[in-house]
């Protein structure tokens, strides 16, 4: 799948830029290259659609003169000059941020699990097979069941970074993804349930999210009578139906430059409770084989792992090399700086801050299942929602809804719910008595990083609205 | 690693092509020698920029050029696909695709019917759209000059803590060479300024957003009172800081235009995608020639209403496109189908085909759709008679379960209404629905259907869209 010179030609294309750079007198320059390649299975109506491979990559080069940047991106090293001509225009109508400089180089040290090998000798017909395989479970899991979309898919991908302060630094990691949407269509009701699982190693054949998409479908068959006045109540969150929430509005509440500018609903909070008083949320730029995680971050800075809320309490932020610069500057914090946050949407985007493999844990031991419904006793299991993208991340408020739903009472689920709104303020509901899982999944975002999560019990603050 | 291309003032060679007519049709006559059935190569070369300012300041400017390009191979009724940012190198990725198409062909069992395309009128042609002011040719001062003017009347009370001003350009450039000799060249333009206004009040903090945008250059940002949509997303701020939470559960809705788009483009518009209703992942599913919705409810896809944000001369298997009536009366009366779906469903192809860019490949989606205009005169008309309800407009987006046909979208701001007016502001409102029941709950429509503000629609590819209609009336609505 992946040349075996993929790396060496990235850094080198980076180097030949750089040496443009140097040519030219510019201050200080960044150049970053992405090379990716893959294959991939589409999946419809239950049989195999469509099988792609392919890769595509390119350049960005960052020019920083007198505090001012400029950024550029580009597919051919030939049109290079050009690339930097444009990023230099753009440099000198930029404002001048005092004190902003390229990162230097550091000793960075690398992170493990983040490549296998095994993906790399994953061919098209072994995709085919697995997915074949995939199909195959979920027909005999249940008859009724198709996969009425998805697909799965590998990829390697090639990353280099060039900077005139000394970093020289490149790499492969590699993925292996699946989603299904599994649908029961049947005595005129449809039922469906969409679970995806990704990986740096190689998945199982069949990972276990493709039983529980199944599980999904059928679970919430048979849609019983609630009572259809809104009213506020406990909820049982998967790490599935919460993560998309929970993605939207907390990694944004911890950029440093927001808490700063008062744009998160935790600005003027730094060491205050935030969260309930057993909660943490850490960040870890490190973790072995972790989704987002690296040695460096977007800009070359060496990665870490840092604790954000500490016992409920906020004690860190994430920041990348401008934007510390620039809130000093403009006098909203007195001391700011990197701590290795940058994170980059490929070779298209200039560096910004984000959060890499963001963990919420719990000092209480993680109940099972089980033992949240117990506590519980009244309220909803909810699975996934649609319009966690329409929450606002910088009030934490949310109104979406639910098909994907179960009624408890008693600690016993009583049966599915056709539908229901899910409304409330996440920063306010984290706040109280909140219990967590015992499985941690990890589950992708909507905005930058991996949130690992378990089941999240919210006692208090949310409200459903049944239809 | 990535292709041979220099950029000239245009960003174009100066052959004005990228694809290499006679190697490409080589490749495709070497495609079909394989045993292909249908070769197709799509290239598109997209020169874009992006420009942000931060509290009047410029954050960033990004200029970009990217070229992709998509082969595309139907092998014993199955698809093989290959792309890259390598355009040298696609001649010789015809044998891998054309083993690729054939080892899904093996796997389908034999209750599934090979993919079959639907016939199309060939073109051997070039169609450009010109932009009145070519976006290529506007410099940064002249974006940063507009974006600051939109800044600076967002930005003009205390209580508003911070402004983000966007704005994005691309001339997308598109050929498309097949083996049934269909040989086309398109390009057009796309333009966009949006701002994200945070207020804060004591502990309350609240954000809108706000766009203007459509197919074309400079001259779309220009034709918009920047000022004023900047004093509209001030006021809707400030109000939004004192708004009340809004009630829960089932009342009248009154959505504005962008509201009325955004429900109409997730409750209907993605369940009559044909790909969706053909893997059996639609509500629609058997229901085309049935009533589905009141009789005042009609709706059309349009990708040639010129200025609207989703919209294209061509689609992406190389169709010319034309308006698509999804509702004719409440009567569902035509999916969205590229030409696979059209021959499955046996319909006529309707052009519906489109791509994120050149490395991805085309599927069923919408571009301009909007419910056309009622007979009522004016949202006073519509609301005289409610008593209790809600009016909604902006809109935060919406998600739908095509299948299950639920659906939801979430309003930037709304009233509450009391009585046949409009009393106390409310804030986070979010509405769901069933598609097949709430299109039979549409009660009223104003007479003047249009466009509203941009959007962008996912479906595992972005694509650029336009939604509207009138001021629409929903008798029953589950508001949250």
């Amino acid at each position: 799948m992946l040349p075996d010179d993929a790396v060496d030609r990235i850094a080198e294309g980076c180097r030949q830029i750089g040496a443009l750079c140097k040519s030219q007198g510019i201050e200080q320059w960044e150049v970053v290259a992405t090379q990716s390649y893959g294959h991939s299975i589409d999946i419809e109506a239950g049989k195999i659609s469509l099988a792609a491979g392919g890769g595509e990559g390119g350049y960005g080069v960052r020019v920083v003169e007198d505090g001012r940047f400029g950024y550029a991106y580009l597919v051919d090293l030939s049109s290079a000059e050009y690339a930097l001509k444009q990023a230099r225009d753009i440099a000198k109508a930029s404002p001048s941020v005092a004190g902003f400089v390229l990162p230097s180089e550091q000793p960075a040290e690398k992170v493990g699990g983040l490549f296998d090998t095994n993906i790399l000798n994953i061919g098209p017909e072994d995709l085919l097979e697995q997915a074949d395989a995939v199909l195959s479970e979920v027909a005999s899991l249940d008859q009724r069941a198709v996969v009425t979309g998805g697909g799965l898919g590998v990829g390697a991908s090639a990353g280099a970074i060039y900077t005139s302060e000394g970093i020289e630094s490149s790499g492969v990691t590699t993925s292996h993804g699946i989603g299904v949407q599994v649908s029961i269509d049947a005595n005129d009701e449809l039922t469906s349930s969409y679970e995806g699982d990704s990986s740096r190693k190689r998945l199982e054949q069949v990972p276990d999210c493709v039983a529980v998409a199944v599980d999904w479908a059928q679970k919430t068959r048979g849609p019983i009578e609630v009572n259809t006045e809104a009213h506020d109540t406990p909820v049982l969150m998967t790490s599935e139906g919460f993560s998309p929430l929970f993605s939207m509005v907390v990694p944004s509440a911890v950029r440093g430059d927001r808490l700063v500018r008062s744009e998160s609903f935790w600005s003027g909070k730094q060491g205050e409770m935030v969260l309930a008083n057993d909660l943490s949320l850490i960040d870890d730029g490190r973790m072995e084989g972790g989704k987002s995680a690296s040695a460096r971050d977007g800009e070359g800075v060496p990665t870490r792992r840092q604790t954000l809320v500490e016992n409920g309490r906020l004690i860190g932020s994430l920041w990348s090399t401008r934007d510390a610069a620039q809130q000093v500057a403009e006098g909203r914090i007195e001391h700011a700086q990197t701590n290795g946050c940058a994170v980059r949407g490929g070779h298209q985007s200039p560096p910004y801050t984000g959060c890499s493999d963001l963990h919420m844990t719990s000092t209480r031991t993680g109940s099972s299942q089980d033992a949240l419904l117990e506590r519980m006793e009244d309220g909803y299991i909810v699975h996934s929602v649609m319009g966690a993208h329409t929450a606002n991340p910088t009030s934490g408020d949310f109104s979406v809804t639910s098909s994907t739903l179960l009624r408890v009472e008693g600690g016993e689920i009583l049966g599915p719910v056709k539908q229901a709104g899910l409304s409330g303020n996440l920063a306010k509901a984290l706040s109280e008595e909140v219990y967590l899982g015992d499985d941690v999944r990890v589950q992708g975002s909507y905005s930058s990083g991996a949130m690992h999560l378990p089941d999240v019990l919210l006692m208090q603050g949310l409200r459903i609205n049944p239809a | 690693m990535v292709m041979s291309a220099s950029p000239n003032d245009d960003h174009r060679p100066s052959t004005g092509r990228y694809l290499n007519q006679s190697k490409i049709q080589s490749a495709l006559d070497h495609a079909q020698e394989l045993g292909a059935s249908y070769a197709e190569v799509r290239l598109m070369a997209i020169t874009d920029s992006s420009v942000a300012l931060r509290d009047a300041k410029l954050e960033r400017a990004i200029p970009g050029q990217e070229v992709g390009v998509t082969l595309r191979i139907l092998a014993d009724g199955a698809w093989g696909v290959h792309s890259t940012t390598d355009l040298v190198s696609l001649p010789s990725q015809i044998e891998s695709t054309v083993r690729l198409a054939k080892a899904v062909a093996a796997r389908r069992s034999s209750k599934d019917a090979p993919v079959q395309l639907a016939e199309v009128p060939i073109f051997e042609d070039e169609i450009h759209w010109k932009s009145k002011k070519d976006v290529r040719h506007t410099d940064l001062q002249t974006k940063i000059e507009h974006l600051k003017t939109l800044h600076d009347s967002a930005a003009d009370d205390d209580r508003i803590i911070s402004v983000t001003c966007g704005w994005s350009d691309e001339h997308l450039h598109t050929e498309l060479m097949t083996s049934e000799g269909m040989n086309r060249t398109w390009s057009f333009q796309r333009s966009l300024i949006n701002a994200s206004v945070t207020g804060r009040d004591g502990g309350e903090v609240v954000s809108y957003r706000t766009r203007h945008g459509g197919e074309g250059g400079l001259e779309v940002i220009e034709s918009c009172d920047l000022g004023q949509l900047g004093e509209v997303a001030r006021i809707a701020t400030l109000r939004l800081l004192k708004a009340e939470r809004a009630p829960s559960g089932k009342m009248p809705l009154i959505a504005d235009r962008d509201l009325t788009g955004v429900y109409i483009h997730e409750a209907l518009g993605h369940p009559c995608e044909a790909d969706l209703v053909a893997a059996g992942d639609s509500c629609l599913d058997g229901k085309l020639g049935q009533t589905i919705g009141n009789e005042i409810v009609t709706v059309v896809d349009d990708p040639t209403i010129r200025g609207g944000y989703g919209a294209h001369p061509i689609d992406d298997e190389g169709l010319n496109t034309r308006e698509k009536c999804l509702i004719k009366n409440g009567v569902l009366t035509e999916y969205l189908n590229h030409r696979e779906t059209a021959h499955h469903f046996g319909l006529a192809p309707n052009a519906g085909a489109r791509a994120q860019d050149g490395l991805h490949h085309p599927l069923v989606r919408m571009s301009n759709t909007l419910i056309q205009g009622g007979t009522h005169n004016d949202m006073d008309e519509l609301m005289e008679d409610i008593e209790y309800g809600v009016y909604a407009c902006g809109s935060r987006g919406g998600q739908v379960d095509t299948g299950r046909g639920s659906f939801q979208f979430a309003a930037q701001e709304a009233w509450l209404i009391e009585n046949g007016e409009l009393t106390r502001p409310l804030k986070d409102v979010s509405v769901s629905g069933l598609t097949l029941q709430i299109l039979k709950d549409v009660d009223g429509l104003t007479r003047d259907a249009q466009l509203a503000a941009p959007g962008f629609c996912g479906k595992g590819q972005t694509v650029p869209v336009g939604d509207g209609g009138p001021i629409m009336r929903i008798s029953q609505a589950l508001v949250g």
